[in-house]
């Protein structure tokens, strides 16, 4: 019986191919736009955490509170010690301190005359520690467009940008002019190494990146760190272990007396990036229910056109002794197999695109030129494990359900009615 | 002579509900079909022909009194009982074939016999033998639109013959073919009434149908006018 189903769905196209190309656009249409959606946001995210927040973030408490004015006279001191103890606590995590500092970069002639300035928004990582991961994670080398990475301290990478405005040339020293934590005015002469672009429009504007110690040094800051970040060991950010790590960490280092007591942030909590996450996972969850509502009634009504045209099929089967209840169980093993085919070819279809976007992305460089948002300029879709079988769930239960709904009148009916009407 | 009945029907009747009223179809009905009789229900439009075919036919249900189709009564059967009914000891035949057109034709005549779940190979001599009887072995890998109506018709009756039915129920089965084709059909019914003594009930205003038929019920209003024996060996 159930070859001789298949035989009738092969040869009818309008069984066939009209609702599997139904099914398999939509399906495609559900995997794309979710992982383009998971990947823009998700990129979104991972650029936030790598470049700013973490997958967790200790500072201060008044520097939480004011950490969009750099405040780094509120920084955190007895550092070293601080992330021995979080290394024997949280070994899962990986930590790292990082200073981020405003000021001036003059630029001599070959007379010593200032030749040019700029405002450079300045970031200190751990560059010259061969065990660190921070300039990997934060992809400088492939970011750089000119020059190599700081191999010695006093190096620094300027944005290219920055550097072109500046008229500079790797080799070229230039000074840096800043406040200590202290409050004091501080300078110190840099060499350029090399030249950056990130792609993000907020972060390619002016930026100078030294290693911490010359920072530390520079900013009267032996000891003390701005922030200290901490990412999972595995990369992956998991939103509920942070949040139970932060709790237990902020219930015993945090003291609601000491302004300069730590508190650890998770990246949810950090830059509106909760709301981001949930938009995302919201939003997923919003395409998904959209695809079933909307493809349930395109395909419930291509299942009443079937339907319609097949009503004489129907009557014959009816006459021929065949039962209201199987031809409507027939029914239904076509919309599972037709939501099948048409999920896995809808799923291969989408699959291909979502890893066309993951590769080439949309270029967005130029609506986001101005923006002061973390943002990769290049949106990119993101394929993961889940979007082998997302699409099976619009795919086969809006074609179940379709089905279901179309053949109910068929199975409600009296028979003499039907038949009649069958036109038999 | 002693014939078994194999269709009882006693003071049926079958309203339909017209708007907020009824329209009585069929009244006070009593009849009785005998194994192996060829007998029609003739009538003008309205006559009350299908209705009472779809009684015996187990597609409809009588409102008052009681169809008894081979000891089954109609009324009370569930829905799978009476596709069962239908699907086991009944053969339809259409006026207009009514044959699936996206299979062949073997495949058309062989639909009853899945449904009785009947190993492949029993199945498969089943419908070779039926569709040998009715003269289109050759045809077996045909659709049905590169047949003609007389073809078509053929095909219409090997389906209905094949699982061997005790009662055949031929809806105006001559109303769409020429002559010689309407002769034609009705002479392979007839032959298959006598070799395999399979009961056929018509519905019919042809005339050439009537010629062949035993007896022929006449129906006017939802009743029977007349009922007319034609052949004595089959007479109630």
């Amino acid at each position: 019986m159930i070859r001789f189903l298949l035989k009738g769905i092969l040869r009818d196209k309008s069984r066939s191919i009209l609702p599997i190309a139904v099914v398999a656009i939509g399906v495609a249409l559900t995997v794309v736009l979710s992982a383009y959606m998971k990947g823009a946001f998700g990129d979104m995210i991972d650029q936030n955490a790598r470049f700013e927040t973490g997958h967790v973030k200790i500072m201060s408490r008044s520097y939480a509170e004011n950490k969009d004015q750099l405040p780094n006279d509120l920084a955190l001191l007895g550092v070293e010690a601080l992330k021995n103890t979080l290394d024997t606590e949280y070994p899962q995590m990986e930590w790292e301190s990082r200073i981020k500092f405003g000021g001036l970069i003059d630029v001599p002639d070959e007379e010593g005359i200032s030749k040019g300035q700029g405002p450079a928004a300045g970031i200190a990582i751990n560059l010259l520690d061969e065990n660190s991961k921070e300039a990997q994670r934060m992809n400088i080398e492939t970011s750089l467009v000119q020059g190599k990475m700081p191999k010695k301290s006093g190096e620094a990478i300027i944005g290219h940008d920055f550097y072109e405005k500046l008229d500079l040339k790797i080799g070229d020293v230039f000074t840096f002019f800043g406040t200590t934590m202290e409050g004091s005015m501080t300078f110190k002469n840099y060499q350029v190494c090399g030249t950056i672009r990130f792609g993000a429009g907020a972060m390619d504007r002016g930026i100078l990146i030294i290693d911490i110690k010359d920072a530390q040094e520079m900013l009267d800051m032996e000891d003390g760190t701005g922030e200290i970040v901490g990412f999972s060991k595995l990369n992956v950010y998991d939103d509920q272990e942070t949040q139970i790590m932060a709790a237990e960490f902020n219930a015993r280092f945090m003291d609601d007396q000491d302004e300069f007591s730590p508190i650890m942030m998770p990246l949810r909590a950090q830059n509106n990036l909760g709301e981001m996450l949930d938009y995302s996972n919201f939003m997923s969850g919003i395409f998904i229910f959209i695809f079933v509502f909307a493809m349930s009634i395109v395909l419930w009504n291509t299942g009443l056109l079937g339907g319609l045209r097949r009503y004489q099929e129907f009557g014959i089967r009816l006459a021929l002794g065949e039962s209201k209840g199987h031809i409507y169980r027939a029914l239904i093993f076509e919309a599972i197999l037709i939501g099948l085919i048409g999920s896995i070819v809808g799923t291969c279809i989408g699959l291909a695109g979502a890893y066309y976007l993951q590769i080439v992305g949309i270029d967005a460089s130029e609506y986001l030129e101005n923006s002061s948002m973390l943002m990769p300029s290049v949106l990119r879709a993101k394929v993961l494990p889940y979007m082998f079988f997302i699409g099976f769930i619009p795919g086969l239960i809006a074609t179940v359900i379709g089905t279901m709904l179309s053949g109910i009148g068929i199975y409600k009916r009296e028979t003499a009615r039907l038949f009649k009407e069958l036109e038999v | 002579m002693n014939q078994e009945t194999i269709i009882k029907i006693n003071n049926l009747t079958k309203r339909f509900p017209v708007g907020e009223g009824e329209f009585t179809a069929l009244k006070n009905i009593n009849l009785e079909f005998f194994k192996g009789e060829f007998s029609g229900l003739v009538g003008p439009s309205g006559s009350g022909k299908t209705t009472l075919l779809n009684i015996i036919g187990s597609l409809d249900s009588p409102t008052e009194g009681e169809a008894i189709v081979l000891g089954k009564q109609i009324s009370k059967l569930s829905h799978k009982e009476s596709a069962l009914l239908r699907n086991k000891h009944i053969g339809f035949i259409f006026q207009v074939y009514n044959l699936l057109p996206v299979y062949t034709v073997f495949e058309n005549v062989e639909f009853a016999l899945l449904l009785q779940n009947i190993p492949s190979e029993k199945r498969k001599k089943m419908v070779n033998d039926a569709l040998e009887w009715v003269g289109l072995s050759s045809m077996a890998n045909k659709k049905p639109d590169k047949l003609s109506g007389g073809e078509g018709q053929r095909v219409a009756i090997a389906r209905a013959m094949v699982k061997n039915p005790e009662i055949i129920i031929a809806d105006e089965p001559s109303a769409n073919l020429d002559a010689a084709n309407a002769h034609a059909i009705l002479k392979t019914m007839k032959q298959m009434n006598k070799e395999l003594g399979t009961t056929f009930i018509f519905s019919t205003h042809d005339e050439k149908v009537m010629g062949y038929l035993d007896r022929i019920i006449h129906l006017r209003d939802g009743m029977v006018e007349e009922d007319e024996i034609i052949n004595v060996n089959h007479a109630p």
